[in-house]
């Protein structure tokens, strides 16, 4: 029996994932809870298991591929008796044969492909939707098989075209978008002929083709629906790897040949805008993934919490002594001892003091609610973007613990196997932007934290003491609060408290 | 074009003033689209002058008086007297109603009425021969033509309709006098609608069918239903023979001989043989070679779920685009058509198309059926409520039948109903918007109904099919 699987809810309330790479092949036999497949949820890396014993049938998503919650990404055969795959029958069960042949050597363009795997109400050759609904959808141009029905049963609303709708749009923006500059030449090729137009193009709308191939064609920046060919599939164009790597052999041929002919207009004097050269001045690429995360996330807090920053410095020169003393004998014990780690105590000596800044605002109960346990964010910039890794219980642990936990924490956000929970349950948040430079910012708070603490570089600075104009240590700090709970006199007390324990680190020790 | 020839040109033409042909020109010519409807012979089409609205005048007719009959279990007694002539007079002036409604609705809404006859000239245009001598002819250039032409009853060599000795639909419809005798070939709903309504009204009937049981098109359990009743109120049945030949008796009545598969011979004779074996689409007066438009084999126009045929800008809506020959479906596609050529997003998307046959009881059927469900990949829960269980059945004392909902087991999706049970055809409006709304079986099952009603019956099944009905027992 062929059982499919679904994209389980990997984190939690997630909507979609990355399938980053699958484990598994077309045909390899696998085993109940054996990894099948990587998928990367709004920050992180997580493996997904097979529910079964058996062997891959299908692959029905592409590495790279943004996938909702719920369509089935892959099918098993099973020797279990009907019953059990029966239950986990869905959708399209009744295309799913046909629909193997196609997608098992290619991915037939975007929207088809929700059509077969986003659609939740067509069964039976049936869309359980009102005649106004699907009215509605002919309006739209939306192919109401393809809309994820959010009524009962998965009936589709009018509501739920509308969303599509919107999303398709979007899709489309991205999909041109995406599209390398160089296919876009080729679509211009009708109003306007781009200096290319030797290069022929076959301008398809569709274009059958093996995972492999799609790749290939990214790589090489080659439009697989310009790619000629000669053979089909289904009645559709397919193209072959060999056909992509000629096209982009030709391509290239024929940019160069373009370039010294654009060169050679401006040594001549004649400087001509080509229509490639205006795609070059802007790329595009999908807000999609942990960008858009990070981008929702900053837009949430900036939009909910009012923000006020509080800027401070502070004469860090025993804190530097200290370290210098401690660090060898943190190496003698095989770690790394940075500054981070006495932040983080200072800071929870300023958190017991104003617990105010270690909150939290409930919105639907009307109630602040207030931590009295201290679970430490530290971002941490990765190539992937911004990780808020947490370092928890930070008042029960030793500063070498401390540089431990955060180290290990930080390394496994950059290479991206951090754990959800590692990300999770944070109370307040330090953001250390000196790393790399600067002394003043303003941080956005970790919503739905109340405060966060910004670090400057530190840097030695001429500073007057005792009447005398003499160099010191100093460390900028940028404290933002959310003004809904907390006000800026407690701020400033807040950062008073930080600034003592970071000016005279001994009182760590109290 | 001929000499004398007038022409005259139109945004939509329209052939045929059907239920499919006058609602597609008013709606048309409501969108603002200049519209020129041709008719031969009468406004309303098949529906309204040989067939639903006569055949349901004359039911009504028997059922009253067959009522009024029997019923002395309520202590009623009557013997009443049918005065066939003007049963059927009044039968005409609701068809005269209507048609002239029709008329006047066209003319309403802007739509030109032509009388005559349309034949395709080539593309873009038609010609219109007028009806009788010396009327002349002439052409209209269209943009976009409709075709709705319907249908018109099929006929067995050896059996053309002279409407007295071999009556078609038409003929039954038009009887002055009561037969005494009836021979009905064919049992389909046409034949089993009028077999039972002469029955009613005192003739004896016998139904001659090839197959092996009346309206074959049903389930078994609901075609049951309405033979056994046909069989209380003294129809008979003849299954398994096929009508061969007939001839006139010395009284002026009908001798069938019949043969069976074997070769068996049986002879009957009657008043009248009415032979309802069908209907079949009207395509081949049409002169659609000069459009270069084929019909199917069995004369059918295909079309896209706009309506539109093999040739761009003709379209067919009604009995020729197909089955079901039904006129609320030739209504349906007549809108969408009309609403498509305006340029709005109107498809023909209809999740089902119900069905209603005027038997007693009535069978009203809507969307699929278990079986038919079954095979479209679901995996079907069906529900069920005897009619014997309903208050208001029983008080009509027509207890006989069931109401049944089918449903999707996963998602509850109301797929379809099977309603056998005193109005039927009322019933099955409610199933059709479920269905439509993709509505579930708790959708239906939750709403409350009127009591005492038949219509509690649909809600009882649903409940059924759940598990939960009140007043059946749930399977």
């Amino acid at each position: 029996m062929v059982r499919e699987f679904e994209l389980p809810d990997v984190g939690e309330g997630l909507a979609e994932a990355e399938i980053v790479s699958w484990l598994v092949s077309v045909g390899d036999a696998v085993t109940e809870d054996q990894p099948v497949a990587e998928v990367e949820t709004d920050k992180a890396v997580v493996e997904v298991p097979s529910p079964v014993n058996g062997t891959v049938k299908e692959i029905l998503a592409e590495e790279g591929e943004m996938v909702p919650v719920g369509n089935v990404i892959i099918t098993f055969a099973t020797e279990e008796d009907e019953t059990a795959s029966e239950e986990s029958g869905d959708t399209e069960s009744d295309e799913s044969e046909a629909e193997s042949a196609i997608s098992a050597v290619s991915e037939v363009g975007d929207e088809d492909e929700d059509a077969e795997a986003g659609g939740t109400a067509a069964k039976g050759g049936r869309v359980f939707a009102s005649p106004s609904a699907r009215r509605l959808a002919r309006e739209l141009d939306v192919d109401i098989a393809a809309v994820e029905g959010s009524g009962p049963g998965g009936r589709v609303s009018d509501a739920d075209v509308r969303a599509h709708a919107a999303s398709d749009d979007e899709e489309e923006a991205v999909e041109s978008a995406v599209e390398p500059a160089t296919a876009k030449v080729g679509e211009d090729d009708e109003e306007e002929p781009a200096p290319t137009g030797d290069v022929a193009r076959a301008g398809r709308d569709q274009t059958l083709a093996a995972p492999a191939t799609r790749r290939l064609a990214e790589e090489e920046s080659v439009n697989l629906d310009d790619v000629p060919t000669d053979e089909t599939r289904d009645g559709e164009a397919f193209v072959r790897p060999e056909q992509v790597r000629e096209f982009a052999e030709t391509q290239r041929a024929a940019q160069a040949a373009d370039t010294e002919a654009v060169q050679a207009g401006q040594e001549a004097g004649a400087v001509s805008t080509t229509p490639e050269q205006v795609d070059q001045r802007e790329t595009r690429e999908p807000y999609t993934g942990i960008r858009r995360t990070i981008g929702e996330q900053m837009e949430t807090s900036k939009y909910t919490a009012p923000h006020v920053t509080h800027h401070d410095e502070v004469d860090v020169t025993k804190l530097v002594e200290t370290r210098a003393r401690l660090k060898e004998e943190a190496e003698a014990r095989g770690q790394k001892l940075s500054y981070m780690p006495f932040v983080l105590k200072a800071v929870v000596a300023g958190l017991r003091e104003y617990p105010v800044l270690n909150s939290q605002l409930d919105e639907e109960a009307d109630e602040i609610v207030t931590k009295h346990y201290y679970n430490i964010g530290v971002a941490a910039a990765t190539d992937a973007g911004l990780m808020v890794p947490v370092v928890d219980a930070v008042d029960q642990k030793g500063l070498l613990q401390l540089s431990e936990e955060m180290n290990e924490l930080v390394a496994a956000a950059r290479d991206r196997s951090i754990a959800r929970e590692d990300m999770q349950g944070g109370t307040f948040s330090i953001t250390n932007f000196g790393a790399i430079g600067g002394e003043y910012a303003t941080p956005i708070i970790n919503y739905p934290e109340t405060a966060i603490l910004g670090l400057g570089a530190i840097k030695e600075k001429p500073r007057v003491v005792d009447g005398e104009v003499v160099p010191r240590h100093v460390l900028t700090l940028s404290l933002s609060i959310d003004h809904r709970v907390i006000d800026g006199a407690e701020a400033a007390a807040f950062t008073n408290t930080v600034k003592e324990h970071l000016q005279n680190p001994e009182l760590l020790l109290l | 074009m001929v000499v004398g020839d007038i022409a005259t040109g139109t945004e939509v033409l329209v052939i045929g003033a059907g239920p499919g042909g006058y609602v597609a020109a008013i709606r048309a010519a409501q969108l603002g689209l200049d519209t020129t409807l041709v008719e031969k012979d009468a406004y309303g089409g098949v529906c309204l002058n040989r067939g639903c609205i006569p055949s349901k005048a004359l039911i009504t007719g028997a059922d009253t008086a067959h009522g009024a009959a029997s019923a002395e279990r309520m202590g009623i007694h009557a013997d009443p007297a049918v005065d066939m002539a003007a049963l059927s007079s009044w039968k005409d002036d609701v068809v005269d109603q209507l048609t002239g409604g029709v008329e006047k609705l066209c003319k309403a809404n802007g739509v030109n009425l032509i009388e005559g006859t349309a034949e395709f000239d080539g593309e873009g245009s038609v010609r219109v021969m007028h009806g009788g001598d010396g009327q002349g002819s002439e052409t209209i250039e269209y943009e976009h033509a409709i075709v709705a032409t319907g249908s018109r009853p099929i006929q067995i060599p050896g059996f053309e309709y002279d409407e007295e000795h071999v009556l078609s639909s038409t003929g039954a419809l038009n009887l002055t006098s009561v037969p005494e005798d009836l021979l009905v070939v064919g049992a389909g709903y046409i034949g089993m609608e009028l077999s039972t309504t002469y029955a009613k009204l005192g003739t004896n009937v016998e139904v001659i069918e090839m197959l092996d049981s009346a309206l074959p098109v049903y389930e078994d359990d609901v075609a049951r239903v309405v033979r056994k009743r046909a069989e209380e109120l003294g129809v008979g049945f003849n299954f398994g023979e096929g009508a061969s030949e007939w001839e006139e008796t010395v009284d002026g009545g009908v001798r069938l001989t019949t043969e069976t598969d074997d070769g068996e011979q049986s002879t009957y004779e009657a008043d009248h043989i009415l032979v309802a074996v069908g209907r079949q689409p009207v395509t081949d007066t049409l002169g659609l070679d000069a459009i270069g438009l084929e019909p199917t084999e069995a004369g059918f126009l295909e079309s896209d779920e706009f309506g539109e045929t093999d040739v761009e800008n003709v379209y067919a809506v009604g009995d020729v685009a197909g089955e079901p020959m039904l006129a609320h479906k030739a209504s349906a596609e007549g809108e969408v058509v009309a609403e498509h050529i305006a340029g709005e997003p109107s498809a023909m998307d209809f999740q089902s198309i119900p069905g209603a046959v005027f038997t007693d009881p009535e069978i009203g059927t809507v969307g699929m059926t278990e079986t038919e469900a079954e095979e479209a990949g679901f995996e079907p829960v069906v529900g069920q409520m005897p009619m014997n269980a309903s208050g208001r059945a029983l008080t009509m004392d027509e207890p006989d039948g069931f109401a049944r909902i089918v449903a999707d087991a996963e998602t509850e999706f109301v797929l379809g109903a099977q309603i056998v049970a005193p109005e039927a055809s009322e019933l099955i409006g409610e199933v059709g918007l479920a269905i439509e709304m993709g509505a579930t079986l708790e959708d239906l099952g939750s709403t409350v109904h009127t009591h005492p009603t038949l219509s509690e019956a649909v809600m009882e099944a649903a409940m059924n099919a759940q598990g939960h009905a009140v007043h059946t027992l749930n399977r």
